[in-house]
């Protein structure tokens, strides 16, 4: 019975392959469809599962803390994940559940000496001795539990010992850090590098009572970032039920405890479900999982697509297979012995598609890795799990893809194929109209996608934001660097090629700090706020050419420093809320600051400071300079930019020639903001161009058979007169019907899921006619231009030839 | 061996029902050589179909070896088919992906037989046919009295107890014909029991007995000889 299954799978591969041969369009067209659907299937799979990795090395029961803001002055309350100082221990103070925290502060390009040897650390942690007992990080050498005990202890990861000893043993050695005032380091740990896939990312991990002051400790401001380990049988929800009361029995000040809710976030949901959380510094490569769910399913559904191609020539092609059917069925074969050799066929076909999708995939990941900044062709790869999934997966599809051909045609009635009446049916035709439909109403809606996410994006790039972003170079300051602000500006402003510098202390297009100021209208009582500000230079507003909507510019002498204060049409209006029929302009004069010697010098028109994604927000500007600068932007002339760059490297060096120059230009930076977006415009696109792709091939397979089953119909009616044109028409003119169809039915659908998508975002495109009409057409053209090719070659055809051929 | 009692057969299309096999009742001995004809639409092919548990009755009794086979369902009748009843086709209805061999192999394996007796089998039968030179040749590369060789060669491989041969020489020019149906009777009178359908007066004198169709009822049965 063994060597009879053998046999019987033997006859059946060979009849499969000589099939395949025989018919090589069609194969062809199998091949090359599958093939691809499971590349991007694969990719994607194994993006998915990259991103699912994240994290996860950590075995403890990880929370962040996070908080929901909602300060007099803004407009909308806001999510971050940030925390205080003092909530940490008092947390795990008051709940028994809290086993354990740790709090991270991060310093950026941190400056570290060993000897002569200076190194900027990318970023580096300050860090509670905790913080190795909650996150699995490996150390290669050092103590876990011990070796950030103690103030002024570090740990640093193989590659920043490496930068720093050479091959030399790091451990006990003393690096120092030359900023404010001197700190030094004793190694006590070397760490492994941390894996690309943690949300955290250090070069380093310091003690974090070396550099605390008493000002930390206060219940004033949101720093740093609080990570609980808690007992994994706690009810997470009954916890922070309990938050409330917590701040009012713990923060001194019982009016603040109002503008603050606390809620936890489980570590490893932080990476992909945290979209809504701001002022998230700490979480690398934050990608939403509603992106990663969406690539999934437009990748399911071109395979699916290819599948469909799959299906359609094979029941289209089911009369050839109809005469073996029936001879098979007069011998003896079973039903179900015809149609597992039907289903062998597909199988051994998409195994075939799965070797060719292997090496697409193979020449895809390099573009693809770069295109995601992730490594996805690693271990995970050839790991064998991963490789029986694929195999797993490519029979399962082709199980899928040949179940309908195989009950279909295992169906056939011997008696009647073998008279050779096949009734190729009607019904089996509306199936494969049906299946065309969906197909293509697929590819529509994915074009239509494409096309309104590629619009956003680029509306987003290139809207006004309300200031000037073209030739602006920015520069970070830091430490030392600071104090030599002015003159690095006057030396830059001698030089023809600079246009204007000015400085701040953040950069445009990041999300901008908070803090609290005070306002007086008139003789109404004082009010606490809290809203975005920009501690500013006094030419900020000229190098950026924000206009003024009311009142005057900063002054620009020393004595006004820190005195004037102009605020954004947005906190103008928040500002006279409750004065409905007061003008903007009284505004101007009026009690506000820092402290009481500030006050209203004028009311800008609001700009997008933030991504398009958000609302303008209440904001104000400060002109304390003095306070310290950590941007310096730099407007250069258009067309000189090298040289121009070449001469801001040169007065950096003269200036600051311990500190590297760096630099970058603003819009490079706006296309960091929007990054993500560009991914995910990307990935969909190319998707949508795949699944064209596949249902075309489709297409062609489907004219090239519908010409060859006409070809005699063909023959007949150019004997009768028909021209060539009357033939291409008679042979396009369904397909073409199926291809609207589908446009009917993709439009609808298309309409409401871009209208939920373009809801996210604060500033977005309308959606318009004109561009479902145009895929319409574009759809359309492609199909025709699919079957004219099959179309012309039949109706070229000599009729003679085609009528003899019978 | 084969008795049919009362068989009816319809074809129903939207509009009209049409009678296939209208009550008949006929008996076929083991080891008989028995020819059907009548004009075309009498019922020949739909007769020699459900004979061959291709088709099956709407109403009548079908007795196979004294067993009531109308009721069989798909999966009965292909386990007889294959035990019991080999099949000629007017038209060869070889496989065109396979080779001769691999087309006479075929019913072998379905019915499971070991891979060398399959070839012995094999080889016996195609040389008696005279194709053994054939045997890796594809059927569009033979003549068609070869292909039919080769059809009657699958038909017997598995040594069918009855053989069901629908015009047989159909497509073939006399002289091949008359070489099909010279193989036709070797086999019955090696043991075989044929029904064969034609047109042809001239085939059917080879059988031993004639029975004519007329609207799906016998009309006469000539005994031959």
């Amino acid at each position: 019975m063994g060597t009879n299954a053998i046999a019987m799978l033997k006859n059946y591969i060979k009849i499969a392959w000589r099939n395949l041969w025989k018919n090589k369009v069609f194969s062809g067209i199998n091949i090359v469809g599958l093939s691809v659907g499971m590349a991007a299937c694969i990719i994607i799979m194994l993006f998915v599962k990259y991103e699912k990795s994240f994290d996860e090395f950590h075995t403890k029961n990880i929370y962040r803390l996070n908080e929901v803001q909602k300060f007099p002055g803004m407009n909308a309350s806001q999510k971050v994940g940030l925390s205080m100082y003092p909530m940490g221990p008092t947390i795990k103070a008051d709940f028994p559940e809290i086993k354990n925290f740790t709090r991270v502060n991060w310093k950026e390009k941190y400056q570290t000496t060993y000897q002569d040897k200076r190194v900027f650390l990318p970023q580096v942690f300050f860090v509670d001795s905790t913080f190795l007992k909650i996150f699995d990080f490996k150390l290669i050498s050092g103590d876990p539990n011990t070796a950030l005990e103690k103030p002024n202890t570090a740990i640093v990861t193989a590659e920043t010992a490496k930068k720093l000893f050479g091959d030399a043993d790091p451990m006990g050695k003393t690096i120092t850090h030359y900023g404010g005032d001197t700190t030094l380091f004793t190694i006590t740990g070397v760490m492994q590098n941390v894996p690309k896939n943690s949300q955290l990312q250090f070069d380093g991990l310091f003690n974090f009572r070396t550099i605390y002051q008493s000002w930390m400790g206060s219940w004033s401001g949101n720093w740093l970032d609080t990570y609980f380990e808690i007992d994994p049988k706690a009810d997470i929800a009954a916890l922070e039920k309990k938050f409330p009361a917590y701040l009012k029995k713990r923060m001194p000040n019982p009016e603040n405890v109002k503008y603050y809710e606390l809620f936890l976030l489980p570590l490893k949901d932080i990476h992909a479900n945290a979209g809504d959380i701001g002022l998230d510094y700490l979480n690398f490569q934050k990608f939403d999982a509603k992106s990663t769910n969406l690539f999934a399913i437009i990748a399911i559904i071109v395979l699916v697509i290819a599948c469909i191609n799959f299906m359609n020539l094979s029941t289209a092609r089911s009369a050839e297979r109809a005469k073996e059917v029936g001879i098979r069925k007069s011998i003896g074969a079973r039903r179900f012995q015809l149609s597992m050799q039907f289903l062998g066929e597909t199988v051994l076909l998409s195994l075939i598609a799965l070797v060719v999708a292997l090496i697409l995939v193979a020449l895809a990941l390099p573009y693809v890795n770069n295109l995601s900044q992730r490594e996805l062709g690693g271990p995970l790869y050839h790991s064998v799990g991963f490789i029986l999934a694929i195999i797993g997966g490519a029979m399962f599809v082709g199980l899928l893809s040949g179940i309908y051909p195989a009950v279909f045609l295992s169906s056939y009635k011997p008696v009647k194929v073998l008279k050779g009446s096949v009734e190729t049916g009607k019904n089996k035709g509306n199936f494969r109209n049906v299946l065309v439909v969906g197909q293509f109403a697929s590819a529509v809606f994915l074009m239509i996608a494409t096309i309104f996410v590629v619009k956003q994006l680029r509306f987003m790039q290139q809207k006004d934001p309300g200031f000037d972003r073209e030739q602006i170079v920015t520069i970070p300051l830091s430490g030392q660097v600071q104090k030599n602000y002015e003159a690095f500006k006057q030396r830059l402003l001698g030089n023809a090629m600079i246009q204007g510098v000015t400085g701040a202390q953040d950069q445009l297009g990041s999300h901008l700090d908070q803090s609290g100021v005070d306002f007086k209208y008139n003789s109404e009582p004082l009010k606490n706020l809290a809203v975005t500000r920009l501690i500013v230079d006094d030419n900020y507003l000229d190098v950026y050419k924000i206009k003024m909507a009311e009142g005057k510019n900063f002054s620009r002498n020393k004595a006004s420093i820190g005195k004037e204060y102009i605020v954004n049409e947005s906190l103008a209006k928040m500002l006279l809320k409750d004065y409905p029929n007061a003008k903007q302009s009284s505004l101007i004069g009026q009690y506000f600051g820092f402290d009481s010697v500030g006050t209203i010098v004028g009311i800008v028109k609001d700009f997008n400071f933030n991504s398009l994604h958000h609302k303008v927000e209440t904001m104000f500007l400060s002109n304390h300079a003095d306070w310290g600068i950590s941007q310096v932007s730099v407007k250069i002339n258009a067309g000189k930019a090298a040289e121009a760059l070449a001469f801001i490297k040169v007065t950096w060096d003269n200036i600051n020639p311990d500190f590297p120059f760096e630099y970058q230009f603003l819009d490079d930076h706006f296309n960091e903001v929007y990054r993500a977006d560009t991914q995910v415009s990307k990935i969909v696109g190319i998707l949508a161009g795949l699944a064209i792709l596949i249902s075309c091939l489709g297409l062609f397979g489907l004219a090239s058979y519908s010409a060859e089953k006409r070809v005699k119909e063909i023959g007949v009616r150019k004997v009768l007169g028909a021209s060539v044109q009357n033939i291409v028409v008679l042979l396009s003119t369904h397909f073409v019907k199926l291809v609207l169809v589908a446009n009917l039915l993709a439009w609808p659908i298309a309409w409401y899921a871009m209208n939920k998508w373009l809801g996210r975002f604060a500033y977005r495109i309308d959606i318009n006619w004109f561009t479902f009409v145009l895929v319409a057409m574009l759809s359309v053209s492609i199909a025709l231009l699919t079957i004219s090719f099959q179309a012309i070659k039949a109706a070229i055809t000599n009729p003679v030839k085609s009528l003899r051929s019978e | 061996m084969i008795k049919i009692t009362n068989l009816e057969k319809f074809y129903r299309t939207e509009e009209v029902e049409t009678i296939a096999l209208n009550k008949l009742s006929m008996e076929v001995k083991k080891g008989e050589f028995v020819a059907i004809m009548g004009p075309s639409g009498c019922g020949k092919s739909t007769l020699l179909n459900i004979l061959g548990l291709l088709d099956d009755p709407d109403a009548g009794s079908y007795l196979f070896n004294d067993i009531e086979v109308a009721d069989f369902n798909e999966r009965k009748r292909a386990d007889l088919r294959k035990h019991n009843i080999g099949f000629v086709f007017q038209s060869f209805n070889l496989i065109d992906e396979l080779t001769v061999f691999e087309n006479v192999e075929l019913p072998l394996i379905y019915t499971g037989v070991a891979a060398a007796d399959r070839v012995k089998k094999v080889e016996a039968v195609l040389d008696k046919m005279q194709i053994m030179h054939r045997r890796n040749h594809y059927p569009q590369q033979l003549s068609g009295g070869q292909q039919q060789r080769v059809a009657i060669a699958r038909a017997v491989v598995n040594t069918p107890k009855i053989i069901l041969a629908d015009e047989p020489t159909g497509n073939l020019d006399s002289s091949n014909g008359n070489d099909v149906m010279e193989l036709l009777t070797d086999l019955n009178e090696q043991g075989t029991t044929i029904i064969m359908v034609t047109h042809s007066e001239h085939d059917a004198r080879y059988s031993h007995r004639i029975i004519r169709l007329l609207d799906g009822q016998t009309v006469v049965e000539n005994i031959m000889i």
